[in-house]
Formats: C-alpha cells, sequence, structure tokens
C-alpha cells in the first residue's frame, strides 16, 4: 500500500515540477504496480495540477511553470488514457471551454492564464488565440461541443466584441447551447449583467470557479 | 544604430519560430539562466535596493537577454535579432534630452540618475483612464493643465462619440480618434497651456488607422508618441505602422512596455531584467526618445503593492545608471479619487521611482479601468510628490515605502473605488471638493513628518 502511495506521490510531484518525461515514466510505474488508471488520473495527476493552481495563486509558481505541468498532465495522459479505455473507464472532465480574447483586442496575458488555470482544473481547454470575431466562437464551440465560451477584452473599445458573441448566439438561437463567461481588466460585473453574460469575475481564479459552476449546470441541463 | 528599414527587413527575413515556442523554449529558458548568471535575487524585506552592483549586473542581464532572445513579430512568426555590437551601438546612439511641447512649455526630458537633484519630468493626467462623456474629458483634461508642474498631459479615453459606444477598428473607434486629438487641445486652450504636449498619442486609439487618421487633427511632431510593445517581447505590424508614420512626420516616439508579473517573465527578477531587454528594444525597434515603463502585479491589476516595488526600482536604477535614454515609470494604483489608500498609493510608488532615477507618468487611478473615477487631484499629487523626493537616497526612499505600503497592502485585493470626478469636483470651477482638500493636505503633512521636502 506504501509503495501505491509513494508512486501516485512521485506522479503528483512530476506534474508539480512540470517533468513532462518522468511523469509518463511515472504514470506506467503506477499501471505497472497494479494501481487503477483512474487512481491515477485523479490522485496523482489532477491533485498535482491543483497544487499548481494554488502555488500560481501564492505567486509561488507562474505561468511558465503551469505551462510545463499541464504539458506534464498531457505526457501522464497518454499513458493512462489508452489503460483507462481499456478498463472501459473515461477520465471525467469539468466541461469544455472555448476561450479567446475578443475581437480588435491582440492582448492575450490575461487569457493564457486563465487558459492554463483552467486547463489544471480539468477543463478541456481550445485556445482560440487573440483577435477573435464573434462568428469563429460560435463556430469553434459547436464544432467542440463546448459547454462554456470564455471571452477576454483589455481595451472597453474591444468589451462590444463580447456583446456581439451574445448577441450572435442569440440571433440563431443557440445562445441555451452555451454559458459565456466574460473578463479583462475593464469588465465589470455592470457589464456582464448587461450583455446578459453567464458569469465574470475579476480574477483568473475566481473564473475557475465560475466556470466549475457554469460546467456543473451545464452538466445538469443535458443529463 | 541601425535603421528602421533594416529592423523591418528582419522582422520579414528573420528566424522563423511558432509563437508558444518563443515564449517557453527562448524567452523562459534565456531569462531563467541570465538571472542565475548574473545572480539577481529579489529581496522581499526592500522595496528600495541601495546596491549599484546589483543595478548594473540587472543591466547586463537585460542586455543578454536581448541580444540572445530578440523580439518577436507575430504577424511574420519571425525574431528580429540584434547583436551585442549593434545593442552597444544603439545605447551609445540613443536620443539623448528629446524636447517636447510649444512657446512657453517647450521643455526636455532628461536621464535622471539615481538620486538626482533634479527634478523629475511629469507627465500626467489620466494615463487613459476612461470617461464617460465629452464634457467630462475636457474637464479633467482643462484640470490637469491648471497643475503647475505638468510637463506634458496623458488624455483620457472616450468610450462613447455622439453617443454611441465605440467600437474598436470601426469607423465610430476614428471618429472617437479624431474627437479625442480636438477635445485635448482646446481643453489644454482653456487652461491657458496650449503649448503642452500630449504625450499619450490617443488613448481611445486601438489601431494604427484610429492613432493616424486622429493625429491629423491637431497632433504635433513636438507632442511625443506612446506607441507599445505586447507582451511578452512582442511587437504586431499595427505598432510597427505607427513607428514608421511618426517617424516620416519627425515626431518623438515614447516606447511604452509593461509587462505582467505572474506571465511568462515569472516574479521579480524576471520583470527587472525583462524591464532593461525592454529598454533597448524599445531604441532599437520603436526608435524611442523616452521608454516608458509600467510592469503590472498581474494579482491586482496595478503596481503598488510590496513585490512589485523591487523590481521596478532596480530596474529603474539599472537603466537609469546605463543609458541616456530617459526614463518614464507610470504608476497605476488600485484605489480611486478621495480615499486615502489612493495618494499612499501614489507616494510609495514615486517616493522610490523618483529616488532610483525614473521620471514620473501618472496616472492610472483606480486601475484606470473604473469609468469617470479619476480627477486632476491624483496627477497633482503626484508630481508635487515626484519633486519634493529629488534629491532623496535611495535608502531614505526605502525606509518612506516601508512605512506607506501597510498602510493599503491588506485592501489590495478590494480597493475602494472612491468618488467619480463629477462627485469630487465642482462642475463649474473644475475646483476639488472640500472633503479632498482636507484629505489631501492630511496625508501632504504626513508625508512631510517622513521627511518628503514639498516646495
Amino acid at each position: 500500500m506504501t509503495d501505491k502511495k509513494e508512486l501516485l506521490s512521485k506522479l503528483q510531484l512530476a506534474i508539480i515540477e512540470g517533468d513532462a518525461e518522468e511523469a509518463k515514466q511515472a504514470a506506467q510505474r503506477c499501471l505497472d504496480a497494479g494501481i487503477s488508471p483512474m487512481a491515477a488520473v485523479e490522485t496523482g495527476l489532477r491533485d498535482g495540477l491543483r497544487i499548481v493552481g494554488e502555488k500560481f495563486e501564492l505567486l509561488e509558481v507562474y505561468l511558465p511553470e503551469m505551462i510545463m505541468s499541464a504539458e506534464a498532465g498531457n505526457a501522464a495522459m497518454e499513458v493512462l488514457e489508452p489503460a483507462l479505455a481499456a478498463a472501459g473507464q473515461i477520465a471525467t472532465s469539468p466541461g469544455t471551454v472555448v476561450i479567446g480574447t475578443a475581437k480588435g483586442d491582440i492582448h492575450t496575458i490575461g487569457k493564457d492564464i486563465l487558459s492554463m488555470l483552467l486547463k489544471l482544473a480539468g477543463f478541456k481547454v481550445y485556445d482560440l488565440g487573440e483577435d477573435v470575431a464573434a462568428t469563429t466562437f460560435m463556430e469553434e464551440a459547436r464544432k467542440l461541443k463546448a459547454d462554456i465560451i470564455a471571452i477576454s477584452a483589455l481595451m472597453t473599445s474591444t468589451m462590444p466584441g463580447q456583446r456581439d458573441v451574445i448577441n450572435l448566439l442569440k440571433d440563431v438561437g443557440q445562445r441555451d447551447k452555451y454559458a459565456v463567461m466574460v473578463g479583462g481588466a475593464p469588465v465589470t460585473q455592470e457589464w456582464a449583467d448587461k450583455i446578459g453574460a453567464d458569469a465574470y469575475s475579476e480574477t483568473a481564479a475566481g473564473g475557475v470557479m465560475h466556470a466549475l459552476r457554469l460546467a456543473d449546470r451545464e452538466a445538469g441541463r443535458n443529463r | 544604430m541601425i535603421d528602421f528599414f533594416e529592423v523591418i527587413r528582419r522582422a520579414i527575413n528573420g528566424a522563423y519560430c511558432a509563437e508558444q515556442d518563443f515564449a517557453m523554449k527562448i524567452l523562459v529558458p534565456k531569462l531563467r539562466g541570465v538571472i542565475k548568471k548574473y545572480g539577481i535575487r529579489y529581496d522581499p524585506d526592500t522595496a528600495v535596493p541601495s546596491d549599484d552592483n546589483l543595478a548594473d549586473r540587472v543591466f547586463e542581464a537585460g542586455v543578454e537577454l536581448c541580444a540572445e532572445v530578440g523580439c518577436y513579430c507575430r504577424d511574420t512568426s519571425r525574431i528580429i535579432r540584434f547583436s551585442r555590437d549593434e545593442i552597444r551601438e544603439a545605447l551609445r546612439d540613443a536620443p539623448a534630452n528629446p524636447v517636447f511641447g510649444e512657446g512657453r512649455d517647450r521643455k526636455a526630458m532628461t536621464a535622471r540618475r539615481p538620486e538626482s537633484a533634479e527634478a523629475p519630468y511629469c507627465f500626467v493626467g489620466a494615463g487613459g483612464a476612461i470617461s464617460s462623456a465629452e464634457e467630462v474629458y475636457v474637464r479633467l483634461v482643462e484640470g490637469y493643465g491648471r497643475n503647475p508642474l505638468i510637463d506634458s498631459v496623458t488624455c483620457p479615453t472616450l468610450t462613447k462619440i455622439n453617443g454611441m459606444e465605440v467600437v474598436a477598428g470601426s469607423p465610430l473607434e476614428l471618429l472617437a480618434c479624431i474627437r479625442s486629438v480636438e477635445l485635448g487641445r482646446a481643453a489644454l486652450r482653456r487652461a491657458q497651456r496650449p503649448g503642452l504636449p500630449i504625450m499619450n498619442s490617443i488613448a481611445t486609439a486601438v489601431t494604427a488607422a484610429g492613432k493616424i487618421a486622429g493625429s491629423a487633427f491637431g497632433l504635433r511632431d513636438s507632442d511625443g508618441w506612446v506607441i507599445g510593445f505586447t507582451s511578452p517581447l512582442q511587437v504586431p505590424f499595427e505598432r510597427l505602422n505607427e513607428v514608421a508614420y511618426v517617424l516620416a512626420r519627425g515626431g518623438q516616439v515614447v516606447g511604452e512596455t509593461g509587462e505582467a508579473m505572474g506571465g511568462y517573465a515569472g516574479g521579480p527578477e524576471g520583470i527587472a531584467v525583462t524591464n532593461v531587454a525592454y529598454h533597448i528594444l524599445a531604441i532599437l525597434i520603436l526608435r524611442s526618445s523616452a521608454h516608458l515603463t509600467f510592469p503590472m502585479d498581474f494579482r491586482y491589476g496595478c503596481n503598488t503593492s510590496w513585490e512589485i516595488m523591487w523590481p521596478i526600482n532596480v530596474s529603474t536604477q539599472a537603466i537609469c545608471r546605463n543609458s541616456h535614454l530617459p526614463l518614464l515609470n507610470l504608476t497605476y494604483v488600485g484605489a480611486g479619487p478621495v480615499t486615502d489608500m489612493c495618494l499612499y498609493e501614489i507616494a510609495a510608488a514615486k517616493v522610490g521611482r523618483v529616488a532610483s532615477g525614473g521620471n514620473i507618468e501618472f496616472g492610472g487611478v483606480a486601475k484606470a479601468i473604473t469609468l469617470d473615477h479619476f480627477t486632476p487631484m491624483e496627477p497633482k499629487f503626484a508630481s508635487e510628490v515626484a519633486h519634493a523626493v529629488a534629491g532623496m537616497t535611495r535608502a531614505e526612499a526605502n525606509d518612506i515605502v516601508k512605512k506607506l505600503v501597510p498602510k493599503y497592502r491588506d485592501r489590495l485585493p478590494n480597493p475602494p473605488k472612491g468618488k467619480k470626478f463629477q462627485e469630487a469636483y465642482d462642475w463649474d470651477s473644475i475646483e476639488p471638493c472640500q472633503e479632498y482638500v482636507d484629505l489631501y493636505g492630511r496625508i501632504k503633512d504626513e508625508l512631510t513628518g517622513y521627511g518628503l521636502k514639498f516646495k
């Protein structure tokens, strides 16, 4: 039992340290020792990613470390996913998020940080980049069967791009298919309410909390 | 120094690199490498270091980072690189003492040194904060112009034109840019300061087209034109287009950079070194006559936290000891007008940055994102503090910052928004309310007790 605990801790550590090669090997060692792939995902991988997210909040690690941990998580999943499939199990994810910066806005740092924190929280995240048209948000969300569309804006004059996405979804009768989150320095709760967004957060960590709540709501709708 | 055509050639023909690889495979490892090589370590107990050797090592690390990493052009996915010789040449040939403004308001901006007794250049006003209406915009700029210590003005952003929300990239942006310039110039005439330079170009502009079109309606070659990089160490064609335009008309660029602590540059050490690299790139790529910098604490959306003080002050010292291109530090505070927190934040930021050798830009009140929550009082206060700090040692500045930050640090996660301009000021006379005058006086008295010598 101690050995199994130790192996899971090593997987967790590899994720925290962002060591993709070690994460892959640690995941394989877990399977070789008879640990169920689901336990390796939940206890080794997910807990490791969660700890990295918490460390970011305390500025003990930064965006590059989060990216490396997410990559280590992907490397471990390359080993664990086939084992999960063989066992007839599927790694649960809170949901799928399509994220990008509003049309006309080329700033990416806030979007990049939220994107990483969402990945660490287990979401499937598709980053559409910056200066994204409303039609692209809608089409990609449809293609990827997203639960949430997240739109960042760093300038007051690009905030209308967030409203354009919501209006487009309404116009084509798809507004109830996705939860829409908005954020960015000039964005406020008042603006989010005005344009009919489902959630707004001033901080990236708050954004993750909202995403978890919204994903739960979307899952409830689809049950 | 290599010319601008060569910069464009490298933006088009430089080495290809995927955007994420530039950040994660080039910038991040090189940055970590130079931090280690030059022994740069954040000191959590110090806000304003007095260590010249540390400052010079930060500068050398920044030079090496610049030479090893270069700048990424997003439009072409190419890296614009410079050799160490080209960097040394750029530092040697960079403009010194650029002159801005007209008539009685014509003035040179100089490169100060740490602990210099020379009064800092004061580029103050709105810091691009957002205004709800043209009438508010005009009164604010007139109020800024009445500040006797102002050397150049930063105008607000117009969020509406003819009652319509400004949308980036649309004709409304272009029209709002034209209107911004017309209103800014008219307001400065009303303040009896028609020659005062408008240095933040057009805060309302998002696109190069907006900025260039708007400029034809009243911006001058003597104004100073803020043009910025994108994080991390990137420049898009939109900004290079603006540089091309300003150079062709004989204007002077103020190169703007603002890396986020917590982002790709990492923590305090990374922010300090990256700030130096940006300084050099501002000379080479943006062809700057001055460098304007505002590293931000990502957690709070401002740059007055304890942790951001060290990297800003140490990199200011690094630049001011080793470059003759003038440096301006832009401060964003969390709190809004008529709050003690706002004035404490301004004082803490300006004491450290001016003692470290910087000139000032102010400001971003209430993070510059809360509609109409800024007044002429905060930039006036910032310029008075800046003048009072001239000649102070870094050790004295450190002691004062240590006293000031605890007065607000617990409130940074949720700072008070304070009052709107319309609530804090008399609409007709453009004079502050008595409550603000009293608060202003009380905080100035407190700072006098700490050793600031207000003129």
